[in-house]
Order: structure tokens, then sequence, then C-alpha cells
């Protein structure tokens, strides 16, 4: 015969056990329905139990005296099929064994799930690209640029950076040896980061240096090629300025001057000496002032005056060996020409039907894309070769 | 030998009436019959006359409360339910909160609360009211989450010369035990690091604090590491504990027992967000009960207020953010 | 202090005559006072409500001289005569109607709503009615203290008296069987709402009996009346016989406020006995009496506005509250105050 607990009910809000203070039925013994067969007391009155039909007591699980928790089994009717099935088979309750009532400090036993990795990101997060406000100020606080951050893998969400992201990537450079860096190397690097928040482009062409060298063998100071190309450079600017405009907002802003700046070598950096008018002026009159620009920017000691406000640069990269770059050009600049260094090869002359050995270099144009096209750049760069190619024109 | 949340808060009342004769206890059943909970048991035999019997009539318990207090008593009222403190707001909002700013003098009463949902309490004997009392300037609301606490906190109340709301938890009376009453205390206005962590600040009062530490727990299985503060006092709020921790974790969860809108998790995630936004490392969340009247069913009214479960469930997604 | 206030008189040991003339003089301070109120109203002198008392003068003055200095009064919106007749005084009234930092209120709180309540002068709130329980609760106080012979006394309109707060009070009290005298100025009119509208008993004395209180119904507009009763009632809370609810008929003189003009008023009500002005009935009776003569009366009243006068000048010239100087800080407790929202 089929069996169902008594269990111990909730007899007032907030009351959590009660205590079995009488016995009156022993096991064995028939009792009806809504019978009170065990009378427990709570800390507000003295109640029964009652059973919720009619059956034989075959089971108690408690002692008298003892106290025991709300939901807690205290003995087993012994009941009729239909009886059982009208009340439930549990007794018309949920609980059923007595490990399950367990009170509040009762240590946690329950079945973990597993971690869910990869929740949705929330649109407002924004991504890999958010940084958070704790983020910044840490950031703030370290002098760092979220360009520094480039090679920091993010947990977040999104594949954001995480603080502890930054501070595991910090921690671990700790690791490497480190030198600091001079205000020069500081100052270079937040202009080339500026600098490549546009979207840039290099084209390049070969130019023939034979005339070019030919006519610097014949001075009795000899001009440094740069100049040449700065000559040539400011020339065709002259001619047409707009492709060393800028871009700001919808508009180009023409240039005012043609001032053409030059890359200088100094310790742990590169200036960029100006030479004023460079269009306006033929070569051999700029020679001594570009001789002294020179010396300065070696020595730094470029006054203020002779730095900034030039409209574009060359970068004489040819001393280096480097037959070819894509240089960035500075971030208040538009274009940036360069020359490779010169070498000699064979050219196929049509006329001789032979080949010729011509001095060769490349030259490059980058320049911001915003502002000009591979058409325009390269129409550029035929003129800059077309006068170093002419040299008594500069 | 073990005491629960309502014995301490009843050896208090006993601790008080002993030693101070300024302190009495007015409230509906707490005479002979030993109160609703049982929080005065035995104590108007011990007292005469120092525990009354009021008739139901919470406007005039406060009066009563209002007129001893500025004659120079310490009146502790005991609401049956936080549920009814309505019926007396006027006083409590309107007349104990505005005396000592509109008169210069100080009002030291004490109003316990039965607060906080137990299964099959319903709408009316469930509700935590403390943002509603905390919103009046001239009150203190207190919200003890351990035995200890009830002790402690209801005693200081006491000597407070400003009115206290104090908010009881009525499903911790029987169910947190402590071995011991304490000797010593923080005090009131300081809140309590419940469990120290590393990854997320859960700041929250009364019976959620035992929820969040035991999320505390589930989420340490998976490597997690939650800190835990118990408030222990809504107002005044310990904002700098609040952002010490926060400074430590970067994320926060306010969790809170009663209805969602302009409740005690907002004040908390204001504030972080207003002194602490650059802590931050993810946008601050709240979890509270649903913006409806407490529900009567078990199986709604387990769903309606925060459980360990939905608390854990809300840490993931902070902790994955 | 004023000239014109006499010193307090006890029932039982001042005669009859000394008690009524004392009474008049306060009924006769408080409407001089009020009328200079009124006028500084008028002239924009004053910011938020005036509220007078005109026709409950000897109604609330007859309370007043019968408490003595431990009694608890919490005095109600028309009740000019019975604060001067107790702790009151025309410079703390003049300071409170003009928001004086020096005020019992320092400007945070105005016009009828002050009081001392260390001194058991309590300060009423807005909401009508809850000053029944409070009074009970210093009662109960004094009660634990062991302290005997004490009263406690409270002021309440018509309309008051439909309020929750009002019932449970007035029932705790008598459960409590406090000494508390409740007085009930049944002035016809709550703002606009007549009687009729505010409750639907024959008259409000009938509610003694079903709260278990002893009750008195008394022509409120007769001074002598009024000091007669209230003697009997204060003395009999006073020997332990519980509440007392007294209820007083008479006429509202003036409008609610000072910004109303009370045309809902029934003229048929303003020309029977019950809208006679108790001022001028004191006179008759004082006359009649022989206790004094017009000569008398009128340099009373000269003095009345004398000292009224001064009370307003020099409470015109005090220091108004400065924000900057507040200290913004609702609790007596600093320490549990919270300064983040404090800051300017």
């Amino acid at each position: 015969m089929p069996r169902i607990p008594l269990i111990m009910p909730q007899l007032g809000e907030s009351i959590a056990e009660a205590t079995i203070v009488n016995l009156p039925f022993k096991v064995g013994d028939e009792v009806e329905a809504d019978q009170d067969v065990i009378e427990v007391e709570t800390n507000k009155a003295t109640l029964g139990v009652t059973t919720p039909c009619r059956g034989k007591i075959i089971e108690f699980l408690v002692e008298p005296q003892q106290s025991y928790p709300v939901g807690y089994v205290l003995g087993y009717l012994e009941v009729s099929e239909e009886d059982a099935v009208r009340v439930g088979a549990n007794g018309g309750t949920v609980v059923e064994t007595n490990a399950d009532t367990q009170g509040y400090d009762a240590p946690s036993s329950r079945t973990i799930l597993p971690t869910i990795h990869g929740l949705p990101v929330p649109a407002h997060l924004g991504g890999g690209g958010y940084i958070s406000p704790r983020m910044k100020a840490r950031m703030n606080e370290l002098g760092l640029q979220a360009a520094d951050l480039a090679g920091v893998a993010g947990s977040g969400a999104g594949g954001r950076v995480t603080i502890e992201d930054l501070e595991g990537f910090l921690s671990r450079l700790d690791e490497h040896k480190q030198t600091s860096a001079s205000p020069m190397r500081i100052a270079v690097a937040d202009a080339m980061r500026r600098s490549w928040t546009r979207p840039l482009a290099t084209v390049g062409r070969p130019v023939l240096l034979d005339m070019l060298l030919n006519h610097r063998r014949k001075q009795t100071i000899k001009p440094g090629p740069t100049l040449y190309a700065v000559r040539a450079l400011a020339i065709a600017l002259s001619e047409t300025s707009a492709p060393a405009g800028r871009l700001i907002g919808g508009k180009i802003v023409h240039p005012k001057a043609v001032d053409v700046g030059f890359a200088v070598e100094a310790e742990d950096g590169v200036l960029v000496p100006v030479l004023r008018n460079a269009g306006a002026a033929p070569m051999a009159e700029l020679l001594p002032r570009y001789d002294e620009l020179v010396e300065l920017a070696r020595q730094r000691r470029l006054p203020p005056s002779a730095q900034g406000g030039s409209i574009a640069t060359v970068t004489n990269f040819g001393t280096f060996g480097l037959t070819w770059a894509t240089p960035i050009p500075l971030p208040e600049q538009t274009l940036l020409l360069g020359l490779g260094a010169g070498k000699v090869m064979p050219s196929w002359d049509k006329e001789k039907e032979a080949f010729v050995p011509v001095t060769e270099a490349g030259l490059t144009l980058a320049f911001d894309h915003r502002v000009l096209d591979g058409g325009a750049a390269g129409r550029l760069l035929a003129r800059v070769a077309e006068l170093l190619q002419s040299p008594e024109k500069l | 030998m073990a005491i629960t949340y309502l014995e301490a808060i009843r050896e208090a009342q006993a601790k008080l009436l002993a030693e101070d004769s300024r302190v009495f206890i007015y409230g509906q059943d707490v005479g002979g019959f030993g109160g609703a909970f049982k929080a005065t048991k035995g104590l108007a035999q011990e007292f005469p006359g120092r525990v009354l019997d009021s008739p139901i009539s919470e406007d005039a318990q406060m009066g009563v409360a209002i007129g001893a207090a500025l004659e120079g008593m310490r009146p502790i009222v005991e609401m049956q339910f936080a549920d009814f403190s309505t019926c007396g707001l006027t006083q409590i909002v309107n007349h104990a909160a505005t005396m000592f700013w509109r008169t210069n003098t100080p009002c030291p009463i004490v109003v316990r609360l039965p607060s906080g949902g137990t299964a099959g309490g319903g709408p009316f004997h469930s509700q935590s009211m403390e943002a509603l009392y905390a919103h009046y300037p001239g009150l203190i609301v207190m919200t003890p989450a351990t035995v200890e606490d009830a002790y402690t906190m209801l005693l200081e109340a006491v000597a407070i010369d400003d009115p206290v709301i104090f908010c009881e938890h009525k499903y911790l009376y029987y169910h947190l035990k402590a071995d011991a009453l304490p000797t010593v205390a923080l005090p009131a206005g300081k809140a309590r690091i419940a469990r120290q962590g590393r990854d997320a600040t859960i700041v929250t009062y009364s019976a959620m604090v035992h929820e969040s530490i035991a999320c505390a727990e589930e989420l340490a299985t998976e490597g997690w590491e939650v800190e835990v503060v118990d408030l222990r006092s809504v107002k005044p709020m310990d904002t700098d504990t609040i952002l010490a921790s926060v400074a430590r974790t970067g994320r926060l969860l306010a969790v809170g027992e009663a209805f969602p809108w302009g409740g005690v998790t907002a004040e908390i995630i204001t504030r972080v967000a207003t002194e602490a936004f650059h802590l931050l490392d993810a946008p601050p969340m709240r979890l509270n009960a649903k913006d409806t009247p407490v529900p009567y069913h078990p199986n709604l009214w387990g769903t309606h207020r925060p459980t360990a479960r939905a608390i854990a469930a809300a840490m993931r997604t902070l902790l994955h953010t | 202090m004023s000239q014109s206030a006499p010193a307090t008189v006890e029932a039982g040991i001042t005669d009859f005559k000394t008690r009524y003339l004392a009474t008049y003089r306060w009924m006769l301070l408080a409407r001089v006072f009020e009328e200079k109120l009124a006028s500084l109203y008028r002239g924009g002198k004053i910011t938020g409500g005036v509220f007078l008392g005109k026709g409950q003068e000897a109604l609330s003055a007859s309370i007043g001289v019968n408490l003595r200095d431990r009694d608890i009064f919490a005095p109600l919106i028309r009740d000019m005569a019975g604060r001067l007749a107790f702790k009151d005084t025309l410079l703390d009234a003049a300071r409170t109607y003009f928001g004086s930092r020096l005020g019992p209120m320092q400007g945070r709180d105005g016009n009828i709503h002050r009081g001392r309540p260390k001194d058991g002068y309590y300060a009423m709130i807005s909401h009508l009615g809850v000053m029944l329980s409070t009074v009970a609760g210093g009662l109960m106080a004094r009660r634990f203290r062991g302290e005997k012979g004490v009263v406690g006394a409270t002021c309440i309109g018509d309309g008051g008296t439909s309020t929750g707060s009002f019932h449970e009070g007035l029932n705790m009290a008598a459960v409590e069987k406090l000494p508390l005298v409740v007085i009930v100025a049944n002035n016809q009119y709550a703002y606009s709402t007549p009687n009729n509208r505010q409750y639907a008993c024959d008259d409000l004395i009938q509610r003694a009996v079903g709260y278990g209180v002893k009750g008195y119904k008394i022509d409120g507009t007769n001074p002598r009346a009024c000091l007669e009763t209230l003697t009997e009632a204060v003395e009999t809370a006073r020997d332990g016989g519980g509440p007392q609810l007294v209820v007083a008929d008479l006429l509202r003189l003036v409008g609610h406020g000072e910004h109303d003009d009370a045309h809902y008023v029934n003229h048929a009500l303003k020309i029977s006995p019950i809208g006679r002005d108790c001022l001028e009935v004191a006179k008759e009776q004082i006359l009649a009496e022989g206790w004094a003569n017009e000569t008398q009366l009128a340099s009373w009243r000269e003095q009345s506005q004398a000292d009224s006068d001064e009370a307003c000048m020099s409470a015109l010239r005090d220091p108004q509250p400065d924000p900057r100087r507040e200290k913004w800080c609702a609790l007596s407790n600093e320490a549990f105050s919270e300064g983040m929202y404090n800051d300017t």
C-alpha cells in the first residue's frame, strides 16, 4: 500500500522551525482525515499537524522535545490507493526527503553550471575599440596612448581591452629591459601617430641622376642632392600649389608661401629645417642658407623661426642606402618627397640599340590620399623628375 | 548556544529597558503577547508599565513617540509590519523628521519596521521601505543584516538623538543565528566588507547580503572573487567604503530587495557614477525586485526579488562585459 | 516683556474678576497685534500666509490662562490669544512672521507653526489632528517620570476633527486616561467648507460619548462662559478625570487666511448671535460688572497697540536668514549628515 509523508508546516510568518511537544498516537494507530496527529510548539503558539487523509501511522521520524525545520518529514502514513492519488503521491507537498530542508547557514552543495563565455556584447560598449573610464584614467596616469595598446589582446566583451588586460600587459613589460625615451623620440612618436590617422599612400618612379651629378661636379661649392630636390619640388608647387593643400572640413586650404622643409637626421630623431620661398630664388642663392640650416640642425641649434610652416618636405633616404621607402608626411602636411640612393644600371638606348649605363634613383611621393589621388601625385612627380633631369633650370 | 536575529533584538530591548529609564516600547500586541514576532516576549512582565499595547493607530503611535521624545523619553515604536507604517507616514516624515530643523529640538525616537519578504507574505506583509524614509531629510535609516548588527545597531539607534527608522528583516528573524552577542561593533553609518573580493563589487544590505554571499561562493568555484559590501545603514550611506571597493575591483552591482524605481540601488549607482566614474571598468548594474507589488504565491515570490541564483546571473554578465 | 501682559492667574487662588480681566487683556492684545499683522501683510512686509484668530480670542485666551508653567500646550492656527497667555511673546510671534533669523524657528518655518517644544509649547505642523497624540505622548512621558498635576491642551477646528489623526489621538488618550483637554473651536467653516459638508452628527459634542470622554458645550462668543467652562475642564483633567472634549460654537470673523475674502460665509450667520464679536461681548460684560470703565479699556487698547508696534518694528529690523550661513543639516547629530549635498 502507498505511503505519504507528514510534513512540518509553515506555522506563521518568519517561522523556521517548531518543537515536538506531544505524539498522542503510536505506530500502528488508525487515524482519520484532518486529525491532529503531532503537537508542535512555535515561538507564538502550540498547534497540531494534521493528516491529509485517513490512514495508518507506520513511522515517526521525530522525537519529542526536539526541534525540526519547516518542511521536515515527521513520519509516514499508510493510505489507500485512491487517497494516495487524491492527495498526490508525495502527500500534497513538494518536499520529499529531509536532505532538502537546510537552514540558511548550510554550505551550498548545488551543482554549478559551467561558465558561459562569449556573452552578447552590449551595443553601447562599442566592441574592441571601447576604452572604459577606468582604462582612460589609468592610461592618462601612465601617459599611454591608444596606439601603445595596439599589442594588447582584449579579454572583455567584443574584444575590448579591460583594466586587467592592461595591468597584465604592463607587468609583463617589466620583464624586459627598459630605457627612457628621449623627449625628441616622444615628440616624433606623437607626430607620427597623429599623421597616421589619415589615409596615406605612396607612389614612385625612376629619375636619372646623371645630369644632376654632372651639374654638381661643375660647382665650386657643391650643393647636396637634397637641395636640388627641394628646388625642383618648390618650382613644381609654384606652378600648381593644390597638391600641397590641406583638407580641413569640406575645404582645401591652399598654402600661402612655397616654404619647403627637408629632413635632417639629428641624434635620436629627425629635424626639419625650412627654406622660405624656395620657389622664388635659384639654387645658387639658396645654397648658403641651406648649408647653414643643415649645420644648425645637426647640432640641434635650429632656431624656431627656421622650423615649421613648410608646405611640403623632402627626405633624402638615399643617404642611408635605401632605394625606396614609404615615409610618413608631417601631420600638418600633405606631401613628402623622397629621393632614394642612385645606382648605376643598364638602360636600353633605342637609338644605339645597346644597353648604356645610367645612374638611376627612386623618386617617391608619400601623400594624404584625401587631398590627391594617384594621377595628381604622378603628375607632380613627373614634373619634379623632369626638373631634376634639367638641373640648369633649378 | 545560538542566538537568532530576533532574539538579539529582544536582548537589545531588554538591555535598554534595564539600563535606561527613558526607554519604553509602544506598539500593537507588544505587551503581554510579546509582539507579533515575539520581539518583546517577556519584556512587559519583566518591566511593568514600560511595554505598552497601543490601539491600531500607527499615526497616534508615532504622535505619542514624538511627544514623549520632546519630553525627554527615548521611545521605541514597534510597527507590526513595515507595510503599515504608511498609516503613520505623516507623523514620521512631516513631524518627527522636521522637528529638529524647524524647532532646534531633537526628536530621539526609534521606529522598528519588520521588513522584507517571506514566502506567502503577499503585497502588504513584505515591503522594504527604506528608500521612502531615506528620501526625507531628518531621518536615519538602518538596515542590519546580521545578528550582531541587529543587536548593536538597535542599541545605537536609541542612543542617537535623531529619529531612526530601524528596518529589521522578517526572514532573518529566525533563519539567522549567531554564536554569541557581540561586545564591539562598527558605528552606524559605516559599511562592512562582508566578503573580500577582487573581480567585482556587490553593494547591498539586509537579507540580500546573504544572497550575495551565496552568489559569491558559487562564482568562486568558477574562479571569480566577488566582494560584498554590507551597507548596514542606508542613510547615512558609507560612500567612502563603496568607492574604495569599486577602486579595487572596477565593477559594481547594486542589489536590493525593494522596488526598482528610485531605490537604494539607484542612489548607490548615482554616487559611484558621479564621484568615481573613472574607477569603472564596465557600466554599473543593479538588481531589484520587479516593478510590481510583492506577489503572494511562492512561485511568483521566488522570482519577484533577487535570489543568489539571479544575482549570480547578473554577475556573470558584469564580469564578462 | 510687554506692559499689557498680565501675570498668569491660577484658578483657586485668584478671584474670578482678576482672572477675567487678565483673560480680556490677552484677548485684546491678540486682536490688536493681529490687526497690525494684517496691515503689514497688505503692506507687503510678510511673505507666505497670515492666518488670524478674530472671533476666537475668548475661547483661546481661556485655555491659556488656565495652563500652568509645567503644562503642555499645542495650539493651532487661530490661537494668538491662548499662545500669549501661555508662553508666547509678541516678539517671538513677530519674528516668526517676518522670518527673522533670531526667531524661535530661525526662518525655517513661519507664522503659526512656531513654538518652543522644550518649554512645553509645542509647534504645530500643517497636518491637522497630529498634535493630539503628540501631547498625549508628552503627558505619558510626564507620567513615566511620576510628575503629578500636569495637564496637556490642544486646540483644533471643526474641520480638523474629521481627520484620522484626530480620531486616533483622542481614542488612545482616552484609553490611557490622560489629562488631555481638547478644545474644538467650531467656527462653522473649514476654509470654504461649511459644517454640513464636514460632519453628519447634529453636534460635535456628541462624539465625546463615542470616545468615552467628558464633554462640554459652550457659546464661544461669551467670554464668561468660556473662562468658567475651561477652568472646570482643566481642573477636572488635572484631578485625573481623563480627556476632556470642549466644543465651542462661534464664527470665524476673518477669511481662512488674509488672502481669502470669505465671501462664501452665510450672511445669516454673520448677523446671528453666533456672529457676535467676543471682544464686544467682553466689553459689555466688563462694563456691566463695573470691573473697568471706558477710559481704562481705551488705555489698555492703546498699550496693546504700543506693544504690538514695538515688537513688529523691532522684528522688522532683525537680520534675515542667510543661505550661505545656513547649516543645511536636518539632523541634530552632524556626524550622520551627508555633506555631499550641501556644497554651494
